[in-house]
């Protein structure tokens, strides 16, 4: 249901306007309207301004926007780990805070940069000791020769290493070697030992053919390569100890003074976004005024709330809404426990006008109706009425998840009512073991008695739904647009009478009498819908066609069913049958929850929400903490 | 008399498949325009849906003649 709003006016002294609107922010009911339009009557627009802040207000908005930003970032540069709640009230400590709080920040910054370097170098240092480690057993059986160079490089494809070899020859007329050893990471480690007058020749020859060298940095050299290699080992040890120091530093940090820092940077939230709302606030002289909605049952209650709170200095007026203002109001939807978790689908749409009707109920009622309709299997909603009581009772804290597990569990219910009438448990499984007969009718092979029971559903739900539409035109005094509406139920019924005398169904001497109405109403409903109307009416009877889906799709399903059982017994063995089947029927119950709910949701939304809805309201958003 | 019948059989099958093909086509451009556009507003998924949704109708419309071919033709 669209709960009834009322549309009021806060006055009271300019001085107590922020503990009004802390106030009301703890009540949580109001909302501010910035615009003026339809507050302020005419001839005072003069008179009244946009509330602006006082001097002192507008330093501390200044300072604490400062003093957000400093928190935000130091924040972000902590690291993320888990942290107790502060219960500390920053409100006295702000100022020690932003005293405080850029030390800490440059430390930190400092922290993560010597972080970020030594990580860094770390990595590099790995590199090198791979490189080395995997070049050890091939440096053991070269001497070292003040004549030789000698030039590490990795080659990520081993066909390189053909081309290199040429390249290498044709430079140093055969006078060179060449090394590889694999690597751990898949690629090979080459090391080519030159005459030094050759060198620069091989490195720029490389560098052509994109082999990448390995250089070391200027802190190698000098050293033998078993220098080099322990100088590698240390300098990583070395590092691996500096990054844990700084680690553990920044976790002591982040324990002791996350907690209170985030504390702070919510109160500065809460605020700013105080000193902001002001912004919507209006001002004479002396007064301030607050335009906004609240819920009509809280007026009452908050009108009180003020009185008592600022001893009558502030005064709650509930103002008379006019026609114009019905396109502003924003909207609450309040439905009973049945119908609450089906606004899950009503959340899909857009929000219905003021004047309109909330779409919940009519899912709530229809939805799980349609749902029973297409799945029909007393089997199947036994199953999802399980799993939908498991995931209510496993998952009762996830709000979406549960309302979901309580529509599935109110549509299996369904499933099963209709599932006994058709006659199915797991498909046709009660005609095959115990010669069970259905109910009512057995879809596989009625077709056409179910088509007329699908499109009576879809005659029942249309008309429904225009019927609202005549009540909804007159109540908002669109009586043209009622009188059309009521001339298509007249003619959908006239259509459906002279169908049925042509069928034989009725009468067949009725047909002629309601030709003769349907044309004689044919100007009037030009008048009343435009020259489109027929072109409408055409639409809804696609609509009550479109019906026929509840049929055709509940029939896929009881086909898939009766394959499902066929092709178990096909085994000739009572477990593979088994398997068989309950995989198929397993597929079955997949498609049975998304087909019927996808179908059951369309025909709402398009067939039925088209003849009477409105949307365009706007959610109601409080002031709240 | 077979011959009939393997008539009635074809236009039914027409009847259903083509509209089925239509459908899909239908429902392959808006589902990719869908796709694109929920991507940048999650918000709009209930519209998605119904617009995906709303060329089945011809399918439906195709079953039903289908099915008062196969029926009703004699």
């Amino acid at each position: 249901m669209i709960v009834r709003m009322a549309k009021v006016e806060i006055v009271g002294a300019k001085d107590l306007l922020q503990e009004v609107l802390a106030r009301l922010r703890e009540l949580g009911v109001f909302q501010i309207e910035p615009a003026t339009v339809g507050f302020i009557e005419e001839g005072h627009e003069d008179d009244i301004r946009s509330f602006m802040l006082d001097e002192k207000s507008v330093f501390e908005r200044l300072f604490l926007e400062e003093l957000r930003a400093k928190v935000g970032d130091l924040l972000s540069s902590l690291p993320k780990v888990q942290v107790r709640c502060s219960y500390l009230d920053p409100r006295p400590v702000i100022d020690t805070v932003a005293a405080i709080v850029e030390r800490h920040r440059v430390a930190i910054k400092e922290k993560n940069e010597r972080m970020d370097a030594l990580r860094k170098e770390r990595v590099e240092l790995e590199r090198y000791a791979a490189f080395l480690g995997t070049l050890a057993p091939l440096i053991g059986s070269v001497h070292e020769t003040p004549d030789l160079d000698f030039i590490g490089l990795t080659i990520r494809e081993p066909e390189m290493v053909i081309r290199l070899k040429e390249a290498l020859s044709r430079i140093t007329d055969w006078k060179y070697d060449l090394m590889t050893e694999p690597a751990a990471d898949g690629t090979l480690v080459g090391l080519i030992t030159v005459e030094k007058d050759h060198a620069d020749r091989v490195k720029k020859t490389l560098s052509d053919e994109q082999v990448p060298e390995l250089i070391f940095p200027p802190s190698f050299t000098g050293l033998s390569f078993p220098e080099k290699v322990k100088y590698v080992n240390t300098r990583a040890a070395e590092h691996t100890g500096d990054i844990e120091r700084i680690d553990a530093e920044l976790a002591r940090f982040t324990q002791r003074w996350m907690p209170i820092y985030r504390s702070v940077r919510d109160w500065i939230d809460d605020r700013l976004s105080l000193l902001s709302t002001t912004a919507s606030a209006f001002e004479t002289r002396m007064c301030f005024f607050i335009n906004g909605w609240m819920a009509a049952k809280d007026v009452k209650k908050v009108r009180g709330e003020l009185a008592e709170a600022f001893q009558g200095d502030v005064v709650l007026a509930e103002k008379e809404m006019h026609e114009e203002d019905l396109d502003h109001v924003p909207i609450i939807l309040k439905n009973p426990p049945y119908f609450k978790p089906f606004e899950i689908f009503t959340s899909m749409l857009p929000l219905p006008s003021y004047t309109s009707y909330d779409p919940t109920p009519f899912i709530g009622i229809f939805f799980p109706v349609f749902f029973g309709m297409i799945l029909g299997d007393a089997g199947y909603g036994l199953l999802l009425g399980a799993i939908a009581l498991y995931v209510m009772k496993k998952y009762r804290k996830l709000h979406m998840v549960r309302d979901g597990a309580k529509v599935l569990l109110v549509a299996s219910l369904y499933s099963i009512f209709f599932g006994v009438l058709f006659g199915e448990f797991f498909g046709d499984l009660p005609e095959r073991f115990f010669h069970l007969q259905p109910l009512c009718v057995e879809r596989r092979t009625a077709v056409v008695p179910m088509i007329f029971f699908a499109l009576a559903v879809g005659v029942a739900h249309v008309l429904l739904g225009l019927v609202f539409g005549v009540i909804s035109g007159f109540q908002k005094k669109e009586k043209k647009e009622a009188v059309y509406k009521l001339l298509s139920i007249v003619m959908i019924l006239g259509l459906i009478i002279v169908l049925a005398s042509y069928f034989e169904v009725f009468p067949t001497f009725l047909a002629r009498p309601v030709i003769i109405a349907i044309l004689f109403l044919t100007p009037l409903l030009f008048f009343t819908g435009g020259l489109l109307a027929p072109l409408e009416l055409l639409k809804s009877i696609g609509n009550i066609i479109s019906y026929v889906r509840i049929m055709a799709i509940g029939l896929t399903s009881v086909l898939l069913a009766f394959v499902a059982n066929n092709l178990g017994g096909l085994t000739g063995d009572v477990v593979t049958g088994v398997v068989v089947a309950g995989l198929i029927h397993l597929l079955n119950i997949i498609l049975g929850v998304f087909s019927p709910t996808i179908h059951s949701l369309r025909l709402h939304y398009v067939e039925f929400f088209s003849k009477f809805m409105e949307h365009g309201g706007r959610r109601f958003e409080p002031l709240k903490k | 008399m077979s011959y009939e019948k393997v008539l009635i059989a074809l236009c039914a099958a027409l009847a259903i498949g083509l509209t089925a093909l239509a459908t899909a086509w239908a429902q392959s451009k808006i589902g990719a325009a869908g796709a694109g556009a929920l991507a940048e507003k999650p918000e709009l998924t209930g519209t998605i849906v119904i617009l995906v949704a709303i060329p089945e109708t011809m399918v439906i419309l195709g079953f039903v003649v289908s099915t008062m071919i196969l029926f009703t033709v004699k």
